[in-house]
């Protein structure tokens, strides 16, 4: 489904987006964590919001390419969309991972407790279980293509429910614990937007470098793994 | 050579487990009311080939037509024509044998009357097993009684992965007798089997997989062919 | 119509099995009563903590016991590989996954059904009135379980490490389920109008039509896979 010329194409300039993830990356955290200035009510600990709030929204972004790709595999069965879905589901767990550390981080200082029913914080926890057992899942699965398709199964089932479970903890910690503070609640700064867009876009570009990445290095110990039981007809590309 | 309206086509069937191919390169087309024969040694494959012309596995590139449908694409109409009886009995311990037949051949939406399937029963052998549980049914009754089930299901195809396996004789003698039927009725029969006279008595061909590919022989050379 | 046909007689197989093993209904039975017991044991405190309790002590002992009932839904199914008959069955596999479906929730209601007077028993509680209600959220609740676990039974049937993965993919996505017969249980048991937890029973309801649905239609990618 994807040509080989393609995905040469795709190859090439990935090198590039690393790059310039990089340089964003850089920039934002320069930006946000020496020059802009501290919030009025937290102080210095909203910095974690420059890593936070970007991390999060890239595990987002990868749940929705593996839901995605997920879907496009039921319809095509091409194991290269598999292993992009693969590979969305790693990097999930490592950016849904630091979102929670961080907002764990935050927590503490903010509302002095290390966890908090906040729904996004239980959704995100939610969403790394998901993730957890969803590449757990793989490694029990005898066959590539029966691996593949229970996979994608437990992606569009997990992404269709998440919405609810975010709803669901909402009405129940509005309901238990109506004095938290939301952490949506902050006004943003200009000095605080600029670092922040940067970071957001620096992250967007570092997860799909990373899922390049880990999709070319799953294809490629596929075919070595086909290679080494000697059952590839014709040379791929 | 002209290919009747009922045929199974099979083109460059291959298959791959999770990284080992069991399958390279098959080809096979068999006419209605023919019999084809499959041998070779294990591990060739033999399983796995059936399992494909049963729709149960996908081939990883090729296709399988089995009365014109498309095995992936037009599968349910495929799967209407087929039928299939492999190693797993497909039976549930806890029915008796008339409760089984009724729920395989009822699924499909037909069920036969109670006089048809006592009919298939003592075709079989096991007419006074009608209320009987599963659990207490032998490896070979067991074997009979799928076989009544694919004489009530009318397939136009019947694969049969080892028929021979778990029947006395009598069973085995019992069971060629039910493949001349389905042959005199029209449909096509493919078989896999270690058994080779036995097979020799039914089938119009044979073919031996194996290095992962299929080579046709005689039916008369069958029973001395090394591989 | 073929449809309605394959529901009807997977239905039929499961209930006759069942009533002739009575294997499923006895092992679920009695091991809520034993969760029930040990909970019993476990919060020996004043009656009024263990009434506010209730809602939840009721639903860890179902959900645990939807893991046990869920989860082998599919083990009669790879014994003798009848699985694989129905796979190769030329009939619409998402009637296969309503056929087991209904089978689940009606196991699954059945224990309950006989649960809930033991609980009255036990915790000593004077629920008669409210009982209806109770019923109602079960209802639902076990209908969003089922659909969910039918799915990941026949997803976790013929893996490695099946028990421990059919209850790690299930309870993660079945959160909203709790929260939702928790939160109109306790109200329920409370005496609160329904109009108090009816945005509880709105969740329940929404995630049951959401979830019900896309297991039906994903459901044969996995015996087709």
């Amino acid at each position: 489904m994807i040509s080989p010329q393609l995905r040469g194409k795709l190859w090439k300039w990935n090198g590039t987006l690393g790059i310039l993830s990089g340089f964003f990356i850089f920039i934002g955290l320069f930006l946000g964590l020496v020059v802009s200035p501290p919030d009025y009510y937290q102080g210095e600990v909203v910095r974690i919001m420059y890593v936070h709030v970007p991390f999060a929204k890239a595990a987002l972004l990868s749940y929705t390419t593996l839901f995605l790709g997920s879907c496009v595999y039921l319809w095509k069965k091409d194991l290269i969309v598999d292993n992009l879905c693969h590979a969305a589901a790693g990097i999930g767990v490592f950016f849904t991972s630091i979102a929670l550390i961080t907002g764990s981080i935050w927590a503490k200082p903010t509302w002095n407790t290390w966890w908090t029913w906040d729904p996004r914080l239980v959704s995100f926890a939610i969403l790394l279980l998901i993730l957890i057992g969803y590449l757990m899942l793989r490694t029990f699965v005898d066959d590539k293509k029966r691996e593949a398709s229970y996979a994608a199964v437990m992606a569009i089932i997990g992404f269709v429910d998440l919405p609810i479970v975010y709803f669901s903890v909402e009405w129940w910690r509005t309901l238990h614990q109506p004095m938290s503070i939301s952490t949506r609640g902050i006004s943003i700064a200009p000095g605080m937007l600029v670092p922040l867009v940067f970071m957001m876009i620096g992250t967007t570009l570092l997860s799909l470098y990373m899922l390049m990445m880990r999709t070319q290095m799953l294809y490629l110990q596929h075919l070595l793994e086909a290679k080494q039981g000697g059952l590839l007809s014709e040379e791929p590309s | 050579m002209a290919i009747s309206m009922v045929s199974l086509l099979g083109i460059k069937v291959s298959h791959t487990y999770r990284f080992f191919k069991a399958l390279k390169e098959v080809s096979l087309a068999l006419q209605q009311g023919e019999c084809y024969a499959l041998f070779g040694p294990n591990g060739a494959g033999k399983t796995t080939l059936m399992k494909i012309f049963a729709t149960l596995l996908r081939p990883t590139c090729g296709t399988v037509a089995i009365m014109g449908k498309d095995s992936v694409q037009d599968r349910e109409a495929a799967r209407q024509a087929l039928y299939f009886i492999g190693h797993g009995s497909f039976l549930y311990d806890d029915l008796t044998t008339l409760e089984n037949i009724k729920f395989t051949i009822g699924l499909r939406g037909g069920l036969p009357t109670l006089g048809e399937m006592k009919i298939a029963l003592d075709r079989v052998g096991i007419g006074p097993y009608t209320s009987q549980k599963i659990r207490t049914l032998s490896a070979g009754m067991q074997k009979r009684l799928s076989l009544a089930k694919a004489i009530l299901a009318k397939p136009t195809l019947l694969l049969l992965d080892e028929p021979y396996a778990s029947l006395d004789e009598k069973g085995i003698d019992m069971m060629n007798e039910a493949i001349f039927d389905f042959l005199k009725k029209g449909s096509s029969v493919l078989i896999s089997s270690h058994d080779r006279v036995k097979t020799a008595e039914v089938a119009h061909r044979a073919g031996i997989l194996h290095n992962k590919g299929l080579k046709e022989i005689p039916v008369t050379e069958l029973v001395h062919a090394l591989f | 119509m073929l449809f309605f046909n394959v529901i009807k007689w997977i239905l039929w197989k499961d209930i006759l099995s069942e009533i002739r093993s009575r294997e499923s209904i006895s092992s679920l039975f009695f091991f809520a009563l034993n969760t029930l017991f040990i909970f019993s044991f476990s919060f020996s405190v004043d009656r009024d903590v263990t009434f506010a309790l209730m809602p939840g002590l009721i639903w860890v002992a179902f959900g645990f016991t939807s893991i046990l009932g869920l989860g082998k839904s599919f083990l009669s199914e790879v014994h003798n590989d009848c699985l694989s008959y129905l796979q190769i069955a030329p009939v619409p596999k998402g009637a296969i996954y309503l056929g087991k479906f209904f089978g689940n929730l009606l196991l699954m209601l059945a224990v309950e059904i006989i649960l809930y007077p033991l609980f009255m028993i036990f915790f000593n509680l004077d629920i008669l009135a409210k009982l209806p209600s109770l019923l109602i959220i079960s209802m639902l609740a076990t209908v969003g379980l089922s659909a969910l676990g039918t799915l990941f039974s026949v997803l976790t049937v013929q893996i490695r490490a099946r028990e421990v993965m059919f209850p790690l993919l299930l309870l993660p996505l079945s959160v909203p389920v709790f929260i939702g017969a928790v939160e109109s249980t306790q109200g329920a048991l409370s005496g609160d109008p329904f109009s108090a937890y009816r945005h509880w029973i709105e969740l329940l309801f929404i995630f049951d039509m959401v979830m019900t649905i896309t297991s039906f239609w994903v459901f044969e990618f996995i015996l087709d896979y």
